[in-house]
């Protein structure tokens, strides 16, 4: 608990002096804007809380990708990741309490689209289930923690993994079903897109909004913590591995 | 050499230069792996919502503008030029140099407009059959020219914004993030200029995009070409506007650098 | 009770990343023992395989073969045992969070060695007064000096109450008088019964606060002496440099018993190299009998010592 609240407090901070981290802060409010255009401009007013949970939950996924996946590679530029290794305290631990940081400030992206569509287009979002909704944000960040730790461990093997990730933003979202619903995908993609525990996130978000009950509730939000423990699991085991095998090589510190 | 054989000696030296660390990112295969799914998404995203909508048009002008918008969002790339110049230590070399830094950076980063004009035309030939739009044939060729004063007026918009925020080099990547959903949302990519309140209408006509995508949204409109030529025009002198700016700004800070001390060697 | 460290046939090699690439042998067969409260000098040139040996023994690095042990805790398989056992520092501006503060880097390090938060604050207080830092704790990394950074890895390295410090050049960039108060703390620490093995090129530093030292050259253990005798060994061969000395008086000095070389200079000087002791005063007799005022004399480099040294032993360079 400790290793994690220190990973906890060490981002914040980290974000506090050089805040690069909340980028996705400046343009959530920007695509909350332009999404609100499009359904308000073809008088879609029943899509217009869609219009702004899409932002939040691009947010969530920019932040894994972007910061959270680089965590270990910049340590590891640093020459911070030896001492961090050579500590007590398991890499793991440090990494999520950095990454439940990162989720605590990206869930933030929820105010701020709440009062960009109040000022600039007097819309709200209807609260009609508000528990349930509280839950699926929380079980939305928790499962884009634990696949930030998967891109994590995967990107401090891969060269230019800078580049490769500004480009994986986009097919993620498009996957993510984060604003249109995974059924408009095409049929050979949506077998794909299930394994995606985000379209389970997009679908759940806006079920919470709409008057109709949701229909298992439980058993929805079970499965998103399900993926989401999954990839949890199978990122520490990916991180295990990569681990030991720079330890082996050497490869733990740059030159 | 004449001045002019020399300048053009210079830019061509430093288009290769440019060239070369383009090369050093992307071979064709990561290009297309890495970059072109990603182009190809991002239409494919915003395409998909007029599909959502019910509305065929819709999807025709979301899958129109965001596919020409990719133009911009590489010119835009030129931003982080000069901070990477910056940071490689040899921007004062080039002040120093007998050629104006303006001339070598526009140079070096022309193929951000090169690239910026062939991932957008890229965008719509395979993502309009894609969602069944059709090109109308030959009339689309007249696309390739605007696509291309598209990504030229970004790039100088983007050099302009380098200027500006030159000294900060930490928010570079802020600003050409912000600078890309800016765009898309003021230059009429997903809603027609009309649906904004005037004074907003007039602002984003200086911005790039604007117009060169009307005159695209024209040719796709079967407009007449008169009205095209003059979006044409508006956007070509949108982008010397913007260069005209930037290369105020440069001269300013190169004075202001050589007086404080600004232009470091290495930062 | 177990020794601090003890280094069993270490070996490790780095196998080539390219094709063209040379396999290199960092460590051969090293062994080493440390017993409890010694500071010990792990005494080389850049390349010797110094760094190789504090990875090994600080968890980051496995050996190719041999064991390590850390308070008899192998470190390769029983790192939980091992690493809050540890402190280290590396050299280097890196290793820390140049974003933060002082105080916030040592606070972070801190709960990463599991010590309660009250803990940490206060030894992170007491630490910065310590390596003279308490005046500009507050300050963002990014605003040190080389040497400010110094002495915070240094205070990074002690924040864990380690048994054993492992201390990798960790006087690179302090200016002398830092350097100096780096001695004095090392003493303190020695006080305190802990156990340090300091790696470094600093013959000096090795010999003012090392009870023993150890030389290593590519890879491999040289010698494992007292600082005494390897000041001994270091000062057998000094050198004399001198100016217009005339011919004929270098000319006897070469045929002294102990001076082993007269080279002249380019400048129109000369060296006279000595590797006996007692030579040095008779050489210096002789110039100053002979008018010749402009003389030095030095001690050679680690390098040159070494070659000696091996020369000597008949071993493999």
């Amino acid at each position: 608990m400790r290793g994690f609240l220190a990973g906890f407090g060490l981002e914040l901070r980290i974000v506090r002096a050089a805040p690069d981290a909340l980028m996705p802060l400046l343009t959530a409010p920007l695509f909350a804007l332009v999404f609100l255009a499009i359904v308000r401009q073809s008088g879609r007013a029943d899509l217009e809380a869609d219009a702004l949970l899409a932002p939040v939950l691009m947010t969530l996924w920019w932040v894994a990708l972007q910061h959270a996946g680089h965590l270990i590679t910049g340590d590891r530029w640093q020459a911070l990741l030896e001492p961090v290794i050579a500590t007590p305290t398991s890499l793991a631990t440090i990494l999520l309490g950095r990454i439940a940081a990162l989720m605590g400030l990206g869930l933030l992206s929820f105010g701020e689209v709440l009062i960009v569509g109040k000022l600039v287009f007097g819309v709200g979002v209807p609260f009609e289930h508000p528990v349930e909704m509280a839950l699926t944000l929380l079980a939305t960040a928790f499962a884009t923690a634990g696949t930030a730790i998967a891109f994590a461990a995967v990107f401090v093997m891969t060269r230019n993994a800078y580049t490769f990730t500004n480009s994986l933003s986009f097919p993620l979202y498009l996957l993510g079903g984060v604003f249109v619903p995974v059924a408009f995908l095409p049929g050979w993609i949506q077998p794909v897109s299930s394994g995606v525990f985000m379209s389970w996130s997009a679908d759940l978000l806006r079920a919470t909004v709409k008057r109709d009950g949701i229909g298992d509730f439980w058993s929805r939000l079970a499965m998103i913590v399900a993926l989401g423990a999954a990839s949890f699991l199978l990122g520490r085991l990916i991180l295990f591995h990569v681990l030991a095998r720079m330890r082996a090589k050497g490869e733990l510190a740059t030159v | 050499m004449t001045r002019v054989a020399v300048t053009l000696n210079v830019m061509r030296n430093a288009f290769r230069a440019g060239l070369a660390d383009y090369r050093a990112i992307f071979t064709w295969k990561s290009w297309l792996a890495g970059w072109y799914l990603r182009v190809i998404a991002q239409v494919a995203f915003f395409a998909l919502i007029g599909e959502r909508l019910e509305d065929d048009e819709k999807t025709m002008y979301l899958l129109v503008g965001n596919s020409i918008m990719i133009a911009a969002v590489v010119g835009v790339f030129s931003l982080n030029m000069t901070t990477s110049e910056r940071g490689a230590g040899t921007l004062p070399l080039l002040v120093a140099s007998p050629s104006s830094p303006v001339v070598v950076f526009s140079a070096r980063g022309a193929y951000l407009a090169v690239d910026g004009a062939l991932s957008a035309l890229a965008a719509l030939a395979v993502a309009g059959p894609m969602f069944g739009v059709s090109l109308p044939w030959p009339d689309v060729l007249a696309v390739v020219p605007l696509t291309g004063l598209v990504a030229v007026a970004s790039y100088c918009f983007g050099t302009f914004l380098a200027g500006l925020v030159f000294r900060f080099r930490s928010v570079n990547n802020l600003v050409v993030v912000t600078t890309h959903v800016s765009l898309m949302a003021a230059c009429g990519v997903n809603v027609p200029l009309s649906f904004y309140p005037e004074p907003l209408e007039w602002l984003s006509r200086l911005l790039p995009l604007t117009n060169g995508l009307l005159g695209i949204r024209g040719v796709f409109g079967g407009a007449d070409p008169t009205t095209i030529l003059g979006d044409a025009a508006l956007e070509a002198a949108v982008a010397v506007a913007w260069m005209t700016v930037a290369l105020a700004t440069f001269n300013r800070l190169a004075a202001r650098g050589r007086r404080d001390g600004s232009l470091e060697f290495a930062s | 009770m177990p020794d601090a460290v003890e280094v069993e046939d270490v070996t490790r090699v780095f196998e080539p990343r390219k094709k063209k690439d040379e396999r290199v042998v960092a460590l051969d067969e090293v062994s080493l023992t440390i017993p409890e409260g010694e500071i010990h000098g792990l005494l080389g040139p850049n390349g010797a395989g110094k760094t190789t040996l504090v990875k090994i023994l600080s968890t980051v690095l496995l050996p190719t073969s041999g064991r390590a042990r850390v308070c008899g805790h192998d470190v390769v398989e029983e790192t939980k045992a091992v690493r809050p056992l540890i402190g280290i520092v590396f050299g280097g501006e890196r290793g820390l969070y140049w974003r933060l503060t002082g105080r916030q880097n040592l606070e972070y390090w801190g709960a990463l060695y599991r010590l309660p938060p009250a803990a940490v604050r206060e030894r992170t207080r007491t630490l910065l007064e310590r390596v003279g830092l308490a005046d500009r704790a507050d300050q963002r990394v990014e605003q040190y000096s080389r040497g400010m950074k110094q002495r915070l890895h240094l205070a990074r390295g002690l924040i864990g109450d380690a048994k054993v410090l492992f201390l990798d050049e960790p006087t690179t960039g302090m200016d002398p008088i830092a350097g100096r108060e780096f001695r004095t703390l090392i003493g303190e620490l020695k006080g305190e019964g802990r156990t340090i093995l300091l790696a470094t090129h600093d013959m000096v530093e090795a010999e003012t606060v090392c009870d023993r030292v150890t030389l290593i050259d590519r890879g491999k253990i040289i010698a494992t002496e007292s600082p005494r005798s390897l000041g001994h060994v270091i000062s057998r061969f000094q050198r004399v440099d001198v100016e217009g000395a005339p011919e004929p008086v270098l000319g006897r000095i070469a045929a002294l018993e102990g001076v082993s070389a007269v080279t002249r200079t380019e400048d129109g000087g000369a060296r006279i190299e000595v590797s006996e002791e007692g030579a040095t005063a008779e050489v210096l007799r002789r110039l100053v009998d002979a008018g010749v005022t402009s003389v030095r004399t030095s001690l050679p480099s680690l390098e040159e010592v070494y070659v000696q040294l091996i020369g000597e032993r008949g071993l493999e360079v």
